[in-house]
């Protein structure tokens, strides 16, 4: 039988109806995610099928919708909030920061907040500096919380399932960039554990760390390294934070090259993160210091090719790839 | 709402019960065994006395970063909050909270340090408990303050638009800090603010603890019911500073006196004597009992150990599974 194929949307779509069937404590909740079924169709036809109690449409109060979740996850719903665009989480921030994160220590491991935060990053849709921006670093520093971000439909749905099923805030972020992207995706109930990463290519000379959508460029810049003589590990973690580091480390330790890929910018980052967990743990194996490359500091411009010149590209990987190799 | 003499008379020691605990953590804080984040709520007694008369075990209250008296209202013992105002284990957060944030998992109580939060996320609360079905219900407090922040507008509106069963609880006590009400809030009854998401806002004397009851008692019955969420602003008043230390150069010392003369539970012990027929002794005999209940708490809080670093490291994630899972 031939695999069966979804788009990125769809997966995200078949895992909350399974999890809604399963569970009848998770509910979707967010703007325009029951009649309009989310902007990019990843919440379609589950108010029809589950009603308007499980599927809610929000005002724009992130706040207040955020806040609900919250509390509503401590008083033992499962609820998946949907944040439109990941640029809107700052209103919200309160509620994760200060609440959500911190319930579980404070009531000495007796509450648990079960709120899968759906959300989407990125460029990709000349939507400009207050929709296009890739935020997860100011999560992946905050105690209390899990960041997930899956770069392909047979990830995404067995993430988000997991995430749903998991008993921590999860900060879940999608791309825009790939909710249209088609991979094998199968029917079944299947969970991808969070906290764990996968060598999305195995390769000897050189390792590349990479997240959400850069995966997808790394993957590219592979095939035209390969063509060049060099062969890249692609590890994605998928899961920022608790970060799989053994995964990681092995490869580093394998390959003794390693070039970290995010599309955010790098000060005070998660690229950063990565970076130095390799170099506390790997530094006798490495035989160049590791290098990052990332958004450019600045806001993503509106222009169609400047909003993909401030991120990296399969291009960009390819060059810092062959420099690393050289060394 | 009747209230019989044995029910006065347990509103007035659970009042007493509110301030014995106060007014020994002024000391305590003097010794700098409480910190900064301690705020004393001397004088708004009535409120959370008042409001917490008419819940269930099960009802979900939300606090403020001034939160000793509701907790107390709400089930947690004096030795309970001692400990956590103290930071030793024993306290709801076993002193990783302090006097402003904790968790009481067993009485259903959060509270938190940001200032209006609590109006957004007790939506939560209610929207668990609308859907359980079994008339439970949130009650949300917060100051005069919070009601500038845009989690409050948000919160209500929700709460109003889904028919939450939230209880929405202003205590006025007059200052924002060290700023007066008059100068920050836009109307002259923040309960005025209520029409705005179409709810009927009530405005009470604060410092009357029978007036707050019956008020809350209202409201509470039309929220079991499924009614929506209600707003009662309880006009109060803070006799000590907003922290201890408080230079409270923005008020003078006549006008709380001035309030000081409106004391809620100095009130009902006059309503006591005259009506009741209760004697002098009787009202010292409970006081008295308050009191020595307080200080036994308050020992027993004192003997407690601090948490440890490994404690205080713990319950930061559920364990996430991981590469091995």
């Amino acid at each position: 039988m031939a695999e069966r194929l979804l788009t990125y949307a769809e997966a995200i779509q078949e895992a909350l109806d399974q999890e809604m069937a399963r569970d009848s404590s998770v509910y979707v909740m967010g703007e325009d995610v029951a009649v309009w079924g989310n902007l990019f169709g990843c919440t379609k036809g589950l108010l029809k099928k589950y009603g308007k109690d499980r599927v809610r449409d929000t005002p724009i109060s992130e706040a207040a919708l955020m806040g609900c979740g919250v509390g509503s996850a401590a008083a033992g719903m499962r609820p998946v909030v949907e944040i439109m665009y990941i640029d809107f989480i700052s209103i919200a921030m309160d509620q994760i920061i200060n609440h959500a994160a911190r319930w579980h220590q404070l009531s000495g491991g007796k509450v648990t907040v079960p709120v899968v935060v759906r959300t989407q990053g990125g460029v990709g849709f000349r939507n400009s500096s207050q929709h296009s921006q890739s935020l997860e670093n100011w999560f992946v520093n905050v105690p209390g919380l899990v960041v997930v971000m899956p770069s392909t439909p047979y990830d995404v749905k067995g993430l988000l399932k997991a995430a749903i099923r998991n008993d921590n805030p999860v900060i879940f972020i999608e791309h825009k960039a790939i909710y249209r992207n088609k991979g094998p995706v199968p029917a079944d109930d299947y969970i991808i554990p969070l906290g764990a990463a996968e060598v999305k290519r195995p390769g000897k000379d050189l390792t590349i760390v990479a997240n959400s959508w850069m995966v997808l460029l790394a993957l590219e810049a592979a095939g035209e390294l390969a063509r060049r003589g060099i062969d890249c590990e692609v590890i994605d973690p998928r899961t920022l934070y608790p970060l799989d580091e053994k995964t990681i480390l092995e490869s580093v330790r394998k390959t003794g090259r390693c070039l970290v890929v995010n599309e955010a910018p790098a000060a005070g980052g998660w690229s950063g993160e990565v970076s130095s967990v390799i170099m506390e743990n790997a530094f006798s194996s490495l035989k160049c210091p590791v290098k990052r490359l990332c958004g450019r500091r600045t806001g993503v411009p509106y222009d169609k090719d400047l909003e993909r010149e401030v991120v990296p590209s399969a291009a960009d990987i390819v060059r810092e790839a062959c420099a690393l190799a050289a060394e | 709402m009747t209230f019989k003499k044995t029910d006065l008379l347990k509103l007035y020691r659970r009042m007493l019960e509110i301030r014995a605990v106060d007014n020994r953590l002024v000391p305590l804080k003097l010794k700098d065994l409480v910190m900064d984040g301690f705020h004393p709520c001397v004088g708004q007694e009535a409120v959370p006395v008042g409001v917490c008369w008419s819940l269930r075990p099960d009802d979900y209250v939300i606090s403020t970063h001034r939160p000793q008296g509701h907790a107390q209202m709400k089930g947690a013992s004096m030795e309970a909050i001692f400990c956590e105002m103290l930071g030793r284990m024993g306290g709801p957060s076993n002193g990783l909270g302090g006097p402003m944030q904790w968790v009481d998992t067993e009485n259903n109580f959060f509270c938190g340090s940001i200032v209006g939060s609590g109006v957004s996320y007790s939506t939560g609360f209610a929207l668990a408990a609308q859907r359980e079905g079994k008339g439970r219900i949130a009650v949300c407090f917060f100051g005069d303050g919070a009601s500038n922040t845009g989690s409050f507008h948000e919160g209500m509106n929700l709460a109003a638009i889904w028919h939450l069963p939230v209880l929405y609880i202003c205590e006025n006590n007059q200052y924002g800090e060290a700023m007066p009400v008059k100068e920050f809030v836009s109307v002259p009854k923040i309960s005025a603010r209520a029409a705005a998401y179409g709810l009927k806002g009530k405005t009470v004397d604060g410092m009357d603890v029978k007036k707050v009851a019956e008020a809350a008692a209202e409201a509470v019955t039309s929220l079991r019911k499924g009614k929506g969420p209600a707003f009662i602003e309880t006009v109060t008043y803070r006799y000590r500073g907003h922290y201890l230390g408080d230079p409270e150069n923005y008020r003078t010392k006549t006008e709380i006196e001035s309030w000081r003369k409106k004391d809620p539970i100095d009130r009902l012990g006059r309503e006591l004597v005259r009506t009741w027929k209760v004697t002098a002794a009787a009202l010292k005999e409970i006081e008295t009992e308050v009191e020595a209940a307080a200080d036994k708490a308050q020992q027993a809080a004192l003997d407690r150990p601090k948490p440890t670093l490994d404690f205080a490291l713990s319950n930061v994630l559920v364990p996430v599974a991981g590469r091995n899972a």
